[in-house]
């Protein structure tokens, strides 16, 4: 990539505007209206007491009282815990959800065609009644393996694993689909068998969609509060979002500072990640080894 | 930066990987480290599967043993044997799905063909006791008792002090005086040929004792004595007796007689029901009350229409927004296009509860950021206004939704081979022809299944509407409140929760047909992408 | 390093699985209460509270402990779903024994037999009578009062320092006189708030329901009639003179007076100690009346209940009638949570003015009625009273439709 931008010559003036220059206004438009609705939101961190969208007239105050309040009420533990959940079922949802769109595109089985739709169609029934039935579910599950019941945040990850083949397995199948056969068949004729090609060949050329498929499933469950507030009731082992939830779940007694700061730190992780995961996600070298 | 210039080269070459793959690794010397890593894994899922189902015969949760046996049979199978290749890749996954979506689903067909919900919520047993505990009254007048709980060989005996009086009985003797007992505090510590229970002694049978009725005399009519703390005593009379011979109650005071009904309540002959009830299968009641159910009819229609334009326009603006910005920032001449794209992400890195409320806060008609600073002090009704209202939650959707299509637009193009894209440039074809010719139909092939799947998403996006507006501003004088910008489902809602008396039996069958309207939508949209006949 | 992903996921995972499995262990061995010594175990009872009770339920819990020997795991629940949990948690019998909440939820919760009831004995006469009220249904106790509160008019002392009103009119203009952009504050939103306009309604002679003698409530419902009607142009003139708005909604109106933009406004103690600690001087009122007869807030009760399945019956109604009734109790409740005792003798000690303004406020209100059908009801309530208050409706014939509406609603349920 970086040698690529030296070869580029460096462009200059009007030309520069309309190849360069105004992506760079598009992107600080965007900027500007993705921030605008989060400063009321990062004014209120900072305003113990305050309202969340009472008045214009924000950071008239400039209080840190909101983020270390956060810390004595177990904020950190909720954090360990949401990275750890988010990331476990993260990876597992990449993992099986590439190993399905594997199965899906290389392989023509019966029930092929049927799968795929049942698939999407799955992840479209209605999940209202979804709280008392994982309840019920982790109930009895709970009984067997206590591991995985209610309470347990191994059984929350095993909850968000049972969404890992839905949409995102199609975002993959599709990205996989690109992937000429062709390099198969040769590692075949060279003697791979289909586990190495899947894992030697297959993953490596799409890190994107895998970087991209892994990023959705962790802000997914990053911010699922649904569930896991069915699943989790002792406060140490809160998600952050479950945590957040209980804050502002009282209309009138909202703690809206709190909730604020809370919610200022909790994006952090994310966009963080987003950042580290680019290297992946737009190599610009995927495009060149797919040529076949 | 530094690390990917050192890594690029070895991954450049177009047929490097399959050489490689030879090369690096002997393949017999692989197919063992494989065979081995499966044979520790399966074998770790077996030992699992196999405490699992000891565990379950123990418990006696015969589904589970039944699951529990036939997972592991199938994943043996599936591993060792080598014609179910595909079934390799696809069992982990679907494991979890079976036991986690799969049983959501079939607990919601199973509801909607039940009365659940408020007043029908357990099983007849607990109505029954339920009943029986609502239906015993304190006798009006009766003193309290200071309680002492006895034991006598395993029987259960109450001693109380009446008037300085000390009396003793259980379940099967009436109370009678003992005058050989000790009373101390008010209270009685011990009767000869009794054990004294204390606080721990009782708290290792609480149900026994709560549960223990000692007549107050030779008279039935004059109640019994009972606890619910173990050293206070009433007397009381039940209003409501149940019979298990013939399974009714009959009133005590009236001497009516309530049966059990097909309904899943106690009814007398007048019709009058007692609560609660139980659970009882209604077969397809639920699903004909859409037909029967004036409130429904209403506006339905205008409900309806707003719904397939919410999602439809909630899916094609957000995903022309995040494909035009993944276009945009696609191009490696852009300086900080690392920092542009992750703050981009920023709204769906921020709970959409938050979200929500900060939008309905900047959209209030007289104090909102929109109105007061952005126009000005205009006085425009952005959430009072019906089609305001609507515009305002498409609007916050796309606010919302578009990091989503970016991301995944994003990762999409990465597959369109860059030089494909280079070689039609350089034969004149302009940006847009390139766009519509070939950059979007390959995307759309990834894409495409994500676009229903958003589409039902949005069908059903109770939340955003419920936060946002609350589905109003509402319809003036109809039977149900909802309002202009209400959906299906949070019409669902309005009707089978918001009358005070939930009833998800008819919830369920409604977001069921509401699934099935979607899931069929859906079906046909996805037999028309080309998805599934590629390659 | 590109070519190790799968390797390193792997292995993330299996490290991570392995965390998450040895951290899954620890739970609920740390329930608040801390083991007592002195006495010896008698048993566990597990408790919900709702999030804004839990801090308040922490001591005086382990006070309890301490004295019985009975653990209690205080388990924390959003406001917003403990009593849906409860209902459906307690035929499973994993809900708790004892559950600490707002009264409202009662009717469903005996319709759905998940609460059994609790006989106070004498400790009955300790309570207030709207306290009691609020944990009974269809004439059976079935829990202990712990606190009440109400809303009432709160005055910023630095814009008026006297308020000679009698009548809500005379308000008004006492309140448009300090010159400011609002004179009295009552919090709206796009569906109304027929909860902080009940005042306003009562005193029009047009409560909710029609109430018997010991302030329990009938089913005939009482807001219709000429009474209602009067009420709903009342209503229409605040809307038109703009004194109700729309717009003004919790969070408008609270930093508005916070801001000093307002000389009144009509909150409850949620909001006046963000007043306090912002060092703002106010005082609490009745709220004056606009009808002629008294304007009554709705009065909230928080009351500790137990389960019909809990398996601990005798040690549950030892914490909750024998302990969390008492005076003393209820002495640390409110030193702890600053809200307005049940116990008649914790209240009277209660020196705090501006508590003791929110207790004279609603020293004649009534208890919010419990019935299952109440969701209906505020639904077309507040619908109807916003269309009123933005014009969108002729009052007097809104009303009535109102009226009719939910009467079926209440007739259905």
């Amino acid at each position: 990539m970086a040698r690529t931008e030296l070869e580029t010559p460096a462009l200059r003036g009007r030309r520069w505007w309309a190849e360069v220059g105004w992506r760079h206004v598009v992107g600080w438009v965007m900027i500007l209206i993705c921030v605008l609705p989060l400063v009321y939101v990062f004014s209120a961190s900072l305003n113990p007491g305050g309202t969340l969208t009472g008045s214009n007239k924000l950071f008239r105050t400039f209080d840190l009282q909101n983020y270390s309040e956060l810390f004595a009420e177990g904020y950190q533990d909720w954090f360990v815990n949401s990275i750890i959940i988010c990331t476990v079922a993260a990876l597992g949802t990449v993992l099986m959800g590439a190993a399905a769109a594997y199965a899906f595109s290389r392989f023509r089985f019966q029930g092929r065609h049927g799968g795929l739709t049942a698939l999407l169609i799955v992840q479209m029934f209605p999940q209202m009644l979804a709280f008392v039935a994982i309840f019920l579910i982790l109930l009895s599950i709970g009984d067997v393996f206590p591991a995985l019941g209610l309470n347990s945040r191994l059984g929350l990850t095993a909850v968000y694993l049972g969404g890992a083949l839905g949409v995102n397995t199609f975002l993959m199948y599709g990205f996989f689909n690109t992937v000429p056969r062709e390099l198969d068949e040769a590692a075949k004729i060279d003697g791979a068998s289909h586990a190495q090609i899947f894992w030697k060949i297959i993953l490596r050329l799409v890190a994107p969609i895998l970087a991209v498929v892994g990023l959705l499933s962790f802000i997914g469950t990053w911010s699922e509060f649904l569930v896991a507030k069915v699943v989790l009731q002792r406060q140490e082992e809160f998600t952050l979002a479950v945590g957040l939830y209980y804050w502002g779940s009282d209309e009138r007694n909202a703690q809206w500072g709190l909730f604020a700061a809370g919610a200022v730190l909790a994006a952090i992780p994310v966009v963080v990640l987003f950042l580290f995961l680019q290297k992946w996600i737009v190599s610009g070298l995927t495009a060149g080894s797919v040529k076949g | 930066m530094t690390d990917q210039k050192i890594e690029a080269p070895p991954v450049t070459p177009d047929t490097a990987p399959p050489r490689r793959v030879r090369g690096d690794d002997s393949h017999a010397r692989n197919f063992s480290a494989g065979f081995v890593v499966k044979l520790v894994l399966v074998g770790l899922v077996d030992a699992l599967g196999v405490y699992g189902i000891l565990t379950a015969l123990a418990v006696q949760s015969w589904a589970i043993v039944a699951f529990l046996v036939l997972a592991l049979v199938v994943v043996n199978w599936v591993y060792f044997s080598r014609r179910a290749v595909p079934g390799k890749y696809l069992v982990p996954g679907l494991l979890f799905l079976l036991v986690y979506q799969l049983f959501v689903m079939a607990y919601t067909g199973y509801v909607a063909f039940t009365n659940y919900g408020d007043g029908h919520n357990s099983d007849k047993a607990d109505a029954i006791e339920a009943i029986s505990i609502q239906n015993e009254t304190r006798v009006e007048g009766s003193p309290t008792l200071p309680l002492t709980v006895l034991n006598q060989d395993g029987e259960l005996g109450f001693a109380i002090v009446q008037d300085g009086d000390v009396q003793v009985g259980s379940a099967e003797e009436p109370f009678a005086p003992a005058d050989d007992a000790t009373v101390e505090g008010g209270k009685v510590t011990a009767v000869p040929g009794w054990e004294v229970l204390g606080f721990a002694q009782i708290a290792q049978q609480q149900d026994a004792i709560t549960t223990l009725r000692v007549p107050f005399s030779d008279d039935p009519s004059e109640g019994s004595v009972r606890t619910q703390d173990g050293s206070t005593g009433y007397v009381y009379e039940s209003t409501l007796e149940y019979d298990a011979a013939t399974d009714t109650f009959t009133d005590a005071a009236t001497g009516e007689t309530y049966t059990p009904a097909d309904s899943g309540n106690f009814v007398s002959e007048d019709g009058d029901v007692l609560t609660p009830g139980w659970r009882v299968g209604v077969g397809f009641d639920n699903f004909t009350k859409v037909f029967t159910d004036s409130r429904l009819a209403g506006p339905f229609a205008q409900i309806t229409v707003w719904t397939f334009a919410f999602a439809f326009l909630s899916v094609l603006t957000t995903f022309a927004l995040g494909l035009f910005l993944a276009i945009v920032f696609n191009d490696n001449r852009i300086r900080g296009r690392k920092i542009y794209r992750s703050l981009l992400i920023l709204p769906y890195a921020v709970p959409g509860f938050l979200s929500a409320l900060v939008w309905r806060g900047m959209l209030n008609a007289r104090f909102g950021f929109i109105n007061e600073v952005l126009l000005g002090g205009a006085d425009i009704n952005w959430l009072g206004n019906p089609w305001l209202a609507k515009l305002s939650i498409l609007g916050v959707n796309l606010w919302l939704g578009f990091p989503y299509m970016f991301l995944v637009c994003t990762g999409a193009l990465q597959s369109i081979p860059a030089d494909t894209i280079e070689a039609a440039r350089i034969d004149g074809a302009g940006t847009w022809r390139v766009f519509r010719a070939m950059t979007l139909p390959l995307l759309m092939i990834s894409v495409a299944p994500l676009l229903i799947a958003s589409f039902a998403f949005n069908f059903n996006n109770f939340t955003l509407i419920y936060m946002l507006t609350g589905g109003g501003p509402n319809f003036v004088g109809t039977p149900v409140v909802v309002g202009h910008t209400d959906i299906l489902i949070s019409m669902v809602y309005a009707v089978a929760f918001e009358s005070g008396n939930k009833q998800y039996g008819l919830a369920s069958a409604l977001s069921i047909l509401i699934f099935l309207i979607v899931g069929l939508i859906s079906f046909f949209s996805f037999r028309r992408t080309r998805t599934l006949e590629e390659i | 390093m590109r070519r190790s992903i799968p390797v390193v996921a792997a292995m993330v995972g299996l490290a991570l699985t392995l965390t998450a499995c040895s951290g899954s262990d620890d739970s609920g061995d740390d329930a608040s209460a801390a083991p007592s010594e002195s006495a010896a175990a008698t048993g566990t009872l597990t408790m919900w509270v709702d999030d804004t009770r839990i801090d308040e339920m922490k001591p005086v819990v382990a006070a309890f402990s301490e004295e019985s020997g009975v653990q209690v795991d205080l388990v924390q629940k959003p406001t917003g779903d403990i009593g849906k949990d409860f209902v459906a948690q307690v035929p499973t019998g994993e809900g708790p024994d004892v559950i600490v909440s707002a009264h409202d939820g009662l009717g469903e919760w005996v319709k759905n037999g998940v609460v059994a009831p609790v006989e106070l004995g004498d400790k009955a006469g300790d309570f207030s009578e709207s306290a009691l009220a609020g944990v009974t249904y269809d004439g059976k106790t079935y829990g202990t009062p712990i606190s009440i509160e109400n809303i009432a008019l709160v005055r910023n002392n630095a814009l008026v320092a006297e308020t000679k009103a009698t009548t809500f009119d005379e308000l008004i203009a006492e309140g448009k006189a300090a010159g400011k952009p609002f004179s009295v504050l009552i919090q709206q939103g796009e569906a109304s708030d027929p909860y902080h306009l009940y005042p306003l309604q009562t005193s029009f002679g047009a409560p909710v329901f029609e109430q018997n003698a010991d302030g329990s409530y009938t089913d005939t419902l009482a807001l219709g009639g000429p009474a209602g009607e009067a009420f709903a142009t009342y209503l229409a003139k605040l809307g038109a003179d703009k004194v109700l708005d729309l717009a003004v909604s919790g969070d408008q109106a609270k930093q508005a007076f916070l801001d000093g933009n307002a000389p009144y406004m009509i909150t409850g103690p949620w909001n006046t100690s963000a007043f306090e600690e912002a060092g703002m001087d106010i005082s609490v009122l009745p709220v004056p009346s606009a009808g002629g007869q008294p304007a009554q807030p709705f009065v909230g009760v928080q009351g500790v209940f137990v389960s019909s399945k809990s398996k601990n019956p005798v040690l549950a109604n030892e914490l909750v009638v024998n302990y969390l009734s008492t005076e003393a109790a209820q002495d640390m409740l409110y030193q702890e949570g600053g809200r307005m005792p049940a116990n008649a003798a914790s209240a009277a000690k209660v020196d705090n003015p501006i508590l003791k303004g929110f207790g004279e406020a609603g020293a004649t209100g009534a208890p919010m009625p419990a019935i299952p059908a109440m969701s209906s009801v505020w639904a077309f309530w507040g619908a109807t009273e916003a269309q009123i208050i933005s014009g969108q409706a002729e009052p007097v014939s809104a009303w009535n439709t109102m009226v009719a509406q939910i009467q079926e609603a209440v007739d259905k349920v």
